[in-house]
């Protein structure tokens, strides 16, 4: 075993000077990528980054759109659920109508409950008769 | 003791300190001159390594842009003698997402009918012309060699590759090597040696 820190084998060795060659042996349009790539890496470090009150300048239509768009979303969820007052209105009246109705009221003066439950029994046995 | 010990531990990547270089800062403009030093000094030997794993070119290239952007962006200001393995360790973690995006491609591309990117090209005039060097026999010899080791390399699983490539092509450490592969330094003898074995199996002792 060769540990990382001994001088290296003969195998090791060899390896090395076999990588070393194939290093050397890479092409100048690899190389001249690879040249072009560092130069833009440190051009893009020596670029001052904007400041974050810049960034969130930059973001705020974004975060408007979203804030409209969710603003709509909950209006629209809610709005079956709330029912109208001036239906409520509607309906408050209608039972209004209903009580104060002249006829209904006279209807009830001569309500006759017994005979209708005889009624309605005797035509249920007539129907199972025939 | 190594002049690596200033790094806190080996499993964790130092915080980014997003400090842009100031180049009209004279101290800047020196720290980007010893950077762009740095890069220029590793970026052959990384770009053979990031092929080694990727297998290739193009990507390799990606890979080995990638780090050399976030080294010198967030990194820039740690110490030099930091850089070699901050800068292997990006690039490892780069391959990794590499593989890792290449097999969901793979996965999704497989069902789809179409045409390899080299598939109709030309070949190359130049790549094909007869090479001027005046020891062609020892030439073939290198290149056989080169050709076995690279096979043998790729063959390797993925952390006992890296190991050695850093080892033996780039010269790092115990202490470098361990921060730039993210573990302990008894994995990395672990993973060294058996790329070793592995390598020897292979190629025999004395194949150059």
């Amino acid at each position: 075993m060769s540990p990382l820190n001994e001088p290296l084998t003969e195998f090791e060795r060899n390896a090395r000077v076999l990588l070393e060659e194939s290093v050397s042996r890479i092409d100048g349009r690899t190389r001249s990528r690879l040249n072009q790539a560092r130069h833009a890496a440190l051009e893009a470090a020596g670029t001052p980054r904007r400041a974050w009150w810049w960034r969130s300048y930059t973001l705020m239509p974004t975060a408007g759109v979203a804030a409209a768009v969710l603003v709509a979303l909950v209006l629209w969820h809610r709005e079956p659920a709330v029912e109208s007052p001036v239906l409520e209105g509607q309906h408050a009246v209608e039972d209004i109508d209903l009580l104060a109705d002249s006829e209904g009221l006279e209807l009830m003066d001569g309500w006759d409950g017994p005979f209708y439950e005889w009624a309605t029994t005797n035509e249920a046995n007539v129907a199972s008769d025939s | 003791m190594s002049e690596f010990a200033t790094l806190a531990s080996p499993y964790s990547m130092p915080v980014a300190l997003h400090g842009d270089l100031d180049l009209t800062v004279p101290e800047a403009q020196t720290r980007s001159r010893a950077l762009n030093q740095f890069l220029a000094g590793v970026e052959l030997k990384a770009f053979k390594i990031a092929q080694a794993s990727l297998r290739h070119e193009d990507d390799a290239l990606d890979a080995v842009q990638d780090a050399m952007l976030q080294l010198a962006r967030a990194y820039a200001n740690r110490p030099q003698e930091e850089w070699k393995p901050l800068f292997y360790r990006i690039l490892e973690n780069r391959i990794r997402d590499m593989q890792r995006r290449r097999t969901v491609r793979g996965r999704v591309m497989a069902w789809l009918p179409l045409r390899g990117e080299d598939e109709g090209e030309e070949p190359d005039p130049i790549a094909q012309a007869p090479s001027p060097d005046p020891q062609p026999a020892r030439r073939l010899e290198l290149d056989q060699a080169m050709t076995a080791l690279e096979q043998a390399l790729g063959g390797l699983p993925r952390r006992q590759r890296q190991a050695f490539l850093l080892r033996a092509l780039e010269g790092m450490d115990v202490a470098q090597t361990a921060f730039a592969m993210g573990c302990s330094e008894g994995s990395v003898k672990t993973h060294y040696f058996r790329a070793l074995q592995a390598l020897r199996a292979e190629l025999g002792d004395f194949y150059l």
